[in-house]
């Protein structure tokens, strides 16, 4: 059986209805240091997108991803994960619905006490009696899928930056989540390693049949992998719908975001590619 | 004629110095209590750990390893040490009364009630929570606790717990060999120095420590232990900012470690006498 074909039959125990809404986040407030980060913000994200979060750095963009898993609880306003109020839960109320959402964090975050091996091993081994076997194959499994066989014994000290990122995106998709969180996936890395990781998640989002959100301020990832796109700016998503539509909106400010991007607007030039 | 009343403005500005120190003599005490809570509030959390699933049993055993075992060796050469200049001193104060005899007595009585356990954990501090600290800080920094929160992996549970309960239980181990080289030393400078014999060093050991002399003291080491694994994991997972916060908590854990054992040694002291 190829890998491609272990994962979609793996997949998740309850997949739900592609295109229901599978986090939505209503009137959303949070502060840090006196300057509200979020303030109003709505969205609704369906499940099966790849949705990715646009906006200038500082806007809260990532705030906005660790609402999601409730590793940052808003200070006023309703996020629902799975149909569930997330906020106000206790880190053990918590733990089913993190069970069920993956997040790669911005410098992969692998332990660096831990070889490749044992760091994508470890959510399995904490939440499943899998054997070593088992686990052995799923780690196996999951590093040729994000395309780095054979290094499960490499520390993560020995990786560089893009292979981190992989590994981390390899441990994230081992208990086959059914929302992915990208916390600027492409940040630091050379535009070729950019467009791996980038083809990764569109692949991924595809084979596992996972949400993604992806929060870049990178237009050119976005514009490879987005289905949706998300504008955030001074605390509310002043944008969302396709990135096509982003670029011919003629919203100023998303606009002015596309040129000082590199990306003219209006002229229909760039179309959303997916290059799946 | 009657003096105009001063303004509340001018009684303000009249009192402002005054008032700045109350606001920060009240800020500073709120962040000690803050702080004290903040570390209450890990210690119950640790506590449940510590008795529910899931336990880290090899996490428990590598930490005790590289927390205990490795600190052997600093904690022994105090020890030893200490043990030496006390018979040196002991002897050099007590030769004029002519109690030159009372030497092993006198050097096993401090070590074993008091200088053993707190110069272990004097050492321990600085070495294990210094390390505990900048471990867990730069997990924290490089997001890799919220990684385990993320996996739905409770922090406290695996890095605290581990460490909590190694440090415990190693403290009044490296305690109990400082206090048998400490005495060690002492005997090595009685014969060799002072012109006694092993025997005579030994009777008088033997003639004055008691068995609550060693158990004050070892029983002691069981909340220093407990303070310094506890202050080291709090600054380590309340590191904000980068590696220059990371070097800032791990001086913060050093110092205050240290003041926590000083202190409570006095009050733990106090308590064993009174019992």
């Amino acid at each position: 059986m190829s890998t491609i074909e272990t994962a979609t039959t793996s997949s998740h125990a309850a997949p739900g209805t592609k295109g229901e809404t599978i986090v939505s986040f209503d009137n959303v407030w949070k502060r840090y240091s006196g300057k509200d980060i979020l303030a109003g913000a709505n969205l609704k994200i369906l499940r099966g997108e790849v949705l990715c979060v646009l906006g200038p750095s500082g806007t809260g963009k990532s705030v906005t991803l660790r609402h999601i898993n409730g590793l940052t609880q808003p200070d006023d306003g309703v996020v629902q994960v799975f149909g569930e109020a997330i906020a106000g839960l206790s880190e053990e109320e918590l733990a089913p619905i993190r069970r069920r959402v993956a997040m790669l964090f911005q410098g992969g975050a692998l332990f660096d006490s831990m070889n490749v091996e044992q760091n994508i091993a470890f959510p399995v081994t904490e939440h499943t009696d899998k054997s070593p076997d088992e686990v052995a194959a799923i780690v196996s499994e999951k590093l040729t899928m994000v395309g780095l066989p054979g290094i499960q014994r490499k520390m993560p000290s020995e990786l560089s930056g893009g292979m981190r990122k992989r590994v981390a995106l390899a441990r994230s998709i081992a208990l086959e989540p059914e929302i992915i969180l990208y916390d600027e996936p492409t940040t630091g890395l050379d535009p070729v390693s950019s467009e791996k990781i980038a083809q990764l998640i569109v692949d991924l989002n595809v084979r596992l049949q996972t949400t993604s959100v992806v929060v870049t301020h990178d237009v050119v990832t976005a514009r490879t992998v987005s289905d949706r796109v998300a504008f955030l700016y001074q605390g509310r998503f002043q944008f969302i719908g396709s990135f096509e539509e982003a670029t011919r909106s003629g919203h100023p400010i998303l606009q002015d975001y596309f040129r000082a991007m590199g990306f003219p607007c209006g002229t229909g030039v760039y179309q959303a590619v997916k290059g799946v | 004629m009657t003096q105009p009343q001063p303004s509340a403005t001018a009684i303000f500005y009249r009192n402002l110095r005054w008032l700045k120190f109350v606001d920060r003599f009240g800020r500073k005490g709120s962040q000690i209590l803050e702080y004290i809570g903040g570390l209450a509030e890990l210690l119950g959390e640790a506590f449940t750990g510590c008795f529910t699933r899931p336990f880290y049993s090899t996490e428990v055993l590598a930490q005790m390893d590289e927390l205990g075992v490795k600190s052997l060796s600093i904690t022994g050469i105090t020890a030893l040490f200490t043990g030496m200049v006390l018979a040196l001193q002991t002897a050099y104060s007590l030769e004029a009364f002519g109690g030159k005899q009372f030497v092993g007595r006198v050097v096993a009585l401090s070590l074993v009630r008091e200088l053993g356990p707190v110069l272990t954990a004097l050492m321990v501090g600085g070495r294990v929570g210094s390390g505990i600290t900048a471990e867990l800080g730069s997990m924290t920094v490089t997001e890799q606790v919220d990684a385990l929160r993320s996996m739905a992996i409770s922090p406290v549970r695996r890095l605290v717990v581990p460490r909590l309960i190694a440090t415990i239980v190693m403290m009044p181990v490296l305690t109990a060999i400082a206090d048998v080289l400490g005495i060690l030393g002492g005997l090595g400078i009685a014969v060799l120095e002072l012109q006694m014999t092993a025997q005579d060093y030994i009777t008088s050991i033997w003639q004055q420590l008691v068995i609550s002399d060693i158990l004050s003291g070892l029983a002691k080491t069981l909340f220093f232990g407990l303070e310094i694994a506890a202050i080291g994991c709090y600054n380590g997972l309340h590191v904000e900012g980068g590696a220059a916060s990371v070097g800032q908590a791990t001086t913060r854990t050093v110092v205050f470690a240290s003041i926590f054992v000083l202190v409570s040694d006095f009050f733990l002291t106090k308590l064993f006498l009174a019992i």
